[in-house]
């Protein structure tokens, strides 16, 4: 053969002479994206992604099928190349019917592909599901227990009946791998030689270490706690979270790599430079740990304490000091942990008072629940007006009456006192569960926002001072769920690993294809009720601190994760369309329009073919023509309405298939789907 | 003397054939017959009288009845009693600045008789061909500066040479009669009033390239066309100058007709042959080009219709003549299908160089109902419009190329100050986006969201950023789309911005369509001091959105009015007000 040479980005190549421009840029690793080419089929040319510049020449020319010339000198990125494209890829999404994601995972903010490990425990895989889970969630056990679950929040099968209990799933799985002898436990594939120090031994900040050990850093966690696992051990309570469970995957995190120091508080022990000095990186993950005060009269009377400070004495066994008879004000997670662990502890007399009624608590409705059957009485529509002493010591709380008025920004109703009209409390303390602070003692020298709390950017984590970066309830918007500061820990892992490669990576939201929810007919799946976690007897459990649930048993996990309805491409890992989405930075919305027909062929048999994700590549057509030399696929209808069918719409065209999956193994998108073998 | 009706589709479509029927019926004895079109549209049907060879006079509008007058006139040999039908002088005009190559023999012969064809010179280029070798005859038309008529006017010697040149037996000559753009019928008037003009330029065609087989893939939309055409074939095998051993020279060479199923993109010249093959009409990639790899994987040579009626005139006159003719880049003549808002509409054919203001003013008679003129749409949905003050812009590839119109296969719509612009692009975009093949991302998709964008806009929806947005996707769809359906597809988007940006921004910015063509756009109303409370339009209004007492004035809810204009036509006191 013939050798020619071309220049392709400013580099020689060299090819045989009659070979494409997308062969010979392949070959020397120069790639140029496509859609609609195979190596195995005749160029076709529909997709317009190949197209690249040539010089001195007024017209794009498509790598695919253009026979490179000798001498010429092209380029495949120039910015005419790249605005070709992009529209290209915008008109191709603009007229896309499909979810890369579930809405599962795109409402979790760590990210975590709940669809994918779901599936592996329906199929009975649950080790495989927890390296789903990890690759998100260095804690599955502990979180499945405590997540207020974002993911079944925005899962589809709600419009069916109930969402599925994704949380308990993920409980479930873990467990079951926390109890076998065969754990997973990643290890680092390399060493970088850098060292990292993360501070703060809570969710953020043990994803953070996790993370950055297993990408090769030496990363040291420092906490100031006596043990790691920050409010996930002194916020949660034992009866939702056993302490023997937490501590079984902080060992797995010591396992990974990650090295451990307690007791360290920074500004005493060490200071922050110290520790910036020490390490090429400092991730802060500090948490919220200040309770905010209740600002009224008495709040300074003995007896009166903070909600986290509460539950933080009890989980160190500490006195708690309560007596018998508590007040426990506010309406979230925080305060049902304290009124639950009010009863455990020994009050006689638990009350909660909230200035709302019990439809804008924010606490989760099963921790209500279980409150209520375990005697906690609820004060709704009542608000402190002023905490009652005798002695500096806490005797009663005066209650100011309130009624709901018109709603707020948040769109509940806000509470208005009645006026003139209150109530009095016998008490013996008051428990303050509204609200935490940021404590930022030790840590002066990193710039704050308005609100006191430290300043990180968004994309990079990074704060006011070079090489520290910070995430979690220490942060920007404050206090929050635990899968938030994972998601940020999980995210400023991967940026921190580039910063300490010399690269500046910010982390970027990816774009993903959604439906529109509203569009589902839900009305075709057959109802299939949420299984129960079962849990123990309120008489029961209300005396001890032993775990509350009991656990789903197999048959239960396995059935509750069947009622999964797989909103997410099978694809999404493998789609060259979303790639390319995300390579081009994509406005996809500009060019929202009507898009076409988007039904889902089974008449297939082994393939399940969804026009909505199909971009007309035709590469099916053409696989099962020309390398299956069958002809069963075809285009069909003409212009925007052009769909693949049966060839020449003929159903009997289709027993012809020999199941090769040619067509499967070429579709660049999740629009075909093998689903089986022929019975 | 002689009479011969105009039927072409045109006139037949106007009444011609039934004014055939009737002097068929009242004048036994007179000699009739038919010949093809005139291109005078605006005055079908039309009856020439011959005396011997000269047309003595020409009847236009003929109607049925007429034909009474006309037998007796003929028969008693007083023409003058026929003054109330002839032609008048100011339309005869229509034909005086034309020069007639392509169309030389469309409505003077009969189109079913080879004979006439032959007694006005026909296939005497072709003996004088079949002498000359392969090589000359491209030579000649070298000479000439024949280009493409079918749009891109490429030199039409050098795809001859290439499909000459390239290697593989059989070669194939194709004759593109497709013709789809709305408004355009070039070509179905050579076809129906000249076929064996096609005949002999296309064999001329493939005695140069060396192919043995010829087919004309013409749309089954024109049934006429294909019925003379077979008739010519049939013709001009019996005479011997198609078939094998043409007049003795030992040269083969036949010919047949493929009905094409009436999709637009099969004009495009890929399209075409996958269409010939039997497959979806869809663009093939070029490179290789149909002069290397074309039809059967064949060697081929595809020219448009208008180009090989010019090829036996070239031969036959010598190409330097031809050349004479036109401007520096751009030889010949040029035919043009005149519509729109024009007094005098039809088929045209102008030397290349004649100014737009003359084709529209001298030869079209001006805008109809003397209104302002604004702007003449060229080449179709592929081409752009002409704004009316660059009508002195003259008829030439580059030329009308830089004002953003193309030469295009000879559509010419005229729009008066009536026309609303971007209903116009609209209306091209629509179709345009329908007769997508649906093969490539840049047209199925992108001319669809430039149609949902024009839509909109006309809609009174439009968006502050949206004629960006336009131009954004237009240039997109222009570089990204595989054929040239798609390439040019944009077109009449980019031109109406370019010179009428105005009225896009009036639709966006003001929600008003500044010549009231845009009926989401408009509101009527009823003027209290104009209006007598007749009840008329109450009554009649279809939607039921007028009301009102008697003797008072009326009301429109502007929620239920549905614009149809029918109050408008029946106030008998100009009160509804439309704006």
């Amino acid at each position: 053969m013939e050798k020619i040479t071309v220049t392709i980005n400013g580099k020689v190549c060299s090819g045989e002479r009659g070979d494409t421009i997308l062969n010979i840029a392949a070959a020397n690793g120069i790639i140029i994206p496509t859609l609609c080419h195979h190596y195995n089929v005749k160029h076709y040319g529909a997709c317009g992604i190949c197209v690249v510049e040539m010089e001195n020449s007024p017209k794009l020319l498509r790598a695919c099928s253009t026979v490179a010339s000798d001498g010429a000198v092209y380029f495949t990125e120039s910015q005419r190349v790249i605005k070709v494209r992009k529209i290209a890829l915008e008109l191709l999404m603009s007229d896309h019917e499909g979810d890369c994601r579930g809405p599962c995972s795109l409402n979790c903010p760590a990210g975590t592909d709940c669809q994918g490990y779901v599936k592996a425990i329906a199929q009975g895989d649950n080790r495989h599901a927890v390296e789903i889970i990890k690759e998100k969630i260095p804690l599955p056990a502990s979180i499945g227990r405590v997540c207020p679950h974002p993911c079944e929040t925005a899962c589809r099968r709600a419009h069916v009946e109930e969402p599925i209990s994704i949380a308990f799933l993920k409980y479930y799985a873990a467990d079951k791998v926390l109890a076998s002898d065969d754990p997973v436990i990643p290890k680092p594939e390399s060493v970088s030689g850098k060292t990292v120090g993360v501070i703060g031994g809570g969710p953020g900040g043990l994803t953070a270490a996790y993370f950055l050990s297993l990408a090769g850093h030496s990363v040291t966690a420092y906490d100031a706690m006596p043990k790691m696992g920050g409010m996930l051990r002194y916020g949660i309570p034992e009866y939702r979270l056993p302490k023997s469970v937490l501590d079984k995957e902080i060992a797995e995190i010591v396992s990974a790599g990650v090295k451990m120091e307690n007791n360290i508080k920074i500004g005493t022990d060490i200071t922050l430079s110290q520790l910036r000095e020490k390490h090429d990186a400092v991730v802060v993950a500090i948490g919220a740990w200040n309770n905010m005060g209740l600002r009224c009269k008495g709040e300074d009377l003995t007896g009166v304490m903070g909600g986290i400070e509460f539950l933080r004495k009890v989980a160190l066994g500490q006195p708690s000091g309560i007596g018998k008879s508590v007040a426990i004000v506010g309406g979230g997670n925080t305060a049902m942990d304290a009124c639950r662990t009010a009863v455990r502890a020994g009050a006689e007399n638990v009350y909660v008072i909230y200035r709302r009624t019990r439809d804008e608590m924010p606490a989760e409705d099963i921790e209500i629940d279980e409150a209520i059957e375990e005697g906690v009485t609820f004060k709704f529509l009542t608000n402190p007006a002023e905490i009652i002493g005798e002695n500096g010591k806490v005797s009663a709380v005066k209650l100011q009456v309130m009624e709901l008025g018109e709603p707020d920004a948040s769109g509940r109703r806000s509470p208005v006192p009645v006026e003139g009209k209150f109530e009095t409390l016998q008490v013996d303390s008051v428990i303050c569960a509204i609200g935490q602070k940021v404590n930022v003692s030790g840590f002066e020298e990193l710039e704050l926002n308005s609100r006191g709390i430290i300043s990180a950017d968004e994309h990079t984590f990074a704060t006011s001072v070079p090489g520290v970066f910070a995430v979690g309830d220490a942060t920007n918007r404050g206090a929050s769920i635990a899968i938030e500061a994972i998601g940020e820990a999980n995210k400023a892992a991967m940026v921190i690993d580039g910063y300490l490669a010399g690269m500046d990576t910010p982390y970027r939201k990816p774009y993903v294809s959604e439906r529109n929810t509203e569009d589902i007919d839900f009305s075709r799946f057959e109802k299939c009720a949420r299984t129960k976690m079962p849990v123990r007897p309120a008489e029961e459990r209300k005396h001890d601190f032993k775990e509350v649930n009991l656990g789903f048993s197999e048959d239960a996990a396995i059935a509750e994760a069947k009622r999964c309805l797989e909103c997410g491409c099978h694809d999404y890992k493998d789609c060259k369309l979303i790639k390319y989405a995300n390579m081009y930075d994509l406005d996809a919305d500009r060019f929202a329009g009507e898009k076409h027909s988007c039904f889902v062929e089974k008449k297939l048999e082994v393939i399940e073919r969804n026009q909505g994700k199909c971009i007309l590549c035709n590469l099916c057509v053409r696989e099962c023509k020309e390398v299956a030399g069958k002809g069963i696929l075809g285009l069909v209808d003409r212009g925007f309405k052009t769909v693949i069918r049966p060839e020449f719409r003929d159903s009997s065209v289709i027993s012809g298939c020999a199941d090769c999956l040619a067509c499967v193994d070429a579709c660049p998108t999740g629009a075909l789907k093998f689903i089986g073998n022929k019975k | 003397m002689r009479i011969v009706v105009g039927e072409g589709s045109c006139g037949i479509a106007a009444g011609a054939h039934k004014v055939y029927e009737a002097i068929e019926k009242l004048g036994s004895g007179i000699e009739l017959g038919i010949t093809g079109c005139i291109g005078m549209c605006f005055l079908e049907p039309i009856v020439d009288i011959y005396d011997k060879d000269l047309l003595a006079c020409r009847l236009v509008r003929v109607k049925e009845s007429d034909a009474q007058t006309i037998v007796q006139a003929v028969k008693s040999g007083d023409l003058t009693q026929l003054s109330g039908l002839a032609i008048t002088e100011d339309d005869k005009s229509f034909l005086d600045k034309q020069t007639r190559i392509a169309l030389r023999n469309c409505g003077i012969i009969d189109p079913t008789d080879i004979d006439q064809y032959i007694n006005a010179g026909g296939y005497k280029a072709l003996e004088k061909v079949l002498s000359m070798t392969p090589q000359a005859v491209i030579d000649e038309i070298k000479v000439s500066g024949l280009a493409g008529r079918g749009g891109a006017g490429f030199p039409t010697w050098f795809k001859w040479n290439a499909a000459r040149e390239s290697n593989g037996e059989p070669k194939y000559l194709i004759c593109n009669a497709d013709e789809g753009d709305p408004g355009a019928f070039m070509d179905r008037a050579v076809i129906e009033s000249d076929p064996h003009n096609l005949i002999e330029g296309m064999l001329i065609g493939a005695y140069a390239i060396g192919a043995a087989e010829m087919v004309v893939y013409v749309r089954a939309e024109y049934p006429l066309a294909i019925v003379r055409l077979e008739k010519a074939i049939e013709q001009a095998r019996e005479k011997g100058y198609l078939g094998k051993n043409i007049l003795g020279t030992g040269f083969c060479c036949d010919m047949r007709i493929k009905a094409g199923a009436g999709a637009f993109v099969c004009g495009e010249e890929t399209a075409l042959i996958e269409s010939l093959e039997g497959k979806r009409g869809m663009p093939r990639l070029k490179p290789p080009f149909p002069a290397q790899c074309g039809y059967n994987d064949q060697p081929s040579n595809i020219n448009n219709v208008e180009t090989f009626a010019n090829v036996a005139w070239i031969i036959q006159n010598g190409g330097e003549k031809f050349a004479a003719m036109g401007t520096k880049d751009s030889k010949g003549t040029k035919v043009f299908a005149l519509t729109g808002k024009i007094k005098r509409g039809g088929l045209v054919e102008v030397p290349m160089g004649m100014t737009i203001r003359d084709i529209i003013y001298d030869i079209g008679g001006g805008i109809r109902g003397d209104r302002k003129c604004k702007a003449v749409q060229l080449g179709g949905p592929s081409g752009g419009c002409v704004p009316y003050d660059k009508f002195d812009t003259v008829i030439d590839y580059k030329a009308l190329a830089a004002t953003g119109a193309i030469m295009g296969s000879g559509g010419m719509v005229v729009m008066d100050d009536t026309t609303c612009m971007v209903g116009m692009a609209k209306f091209f975009l629509d179709f345009t986006a329908k007769e997508s093949c649906g093969k490539c991302v840049h047209c199925r998709i992108g001319t669809k969201r430039l149609l949902e964008i024009l839509d909109r806009i006309t809609k009174g929806e439009g968006k502050d950023g949206d004629i960006e947005l336009l131009e954004e996707l237009c240039d997109g769809v222009k570089s990204g789309a595989l054929c040239g359906l798609g390439q040019t597809a944009p077109n009449p988007v980019l031109s109406t911005i370019r010179y009428f940006r105005d009225e896009y921004e009036a639709h966006i910015k003001e929600k008003r369509c500044p010549v009231g063509e845009c009926r989401d756009l408009l509101t009527y109303t009823i003027e209290k001091e104009k209006c007598r409370g007749c009840t008329l339009c109450a009554k009649k209004c279809p939607a039921k959105a007028i009301s009102g007492e008697v003797k008072k004035p009326h009301e429109i809810d502007k929620e239920v009015c549905i614009k149809c204009g029918q109050c408008v036509t029946l106030c008998r006191f100009g009160a509804i007000s439309v704006r």
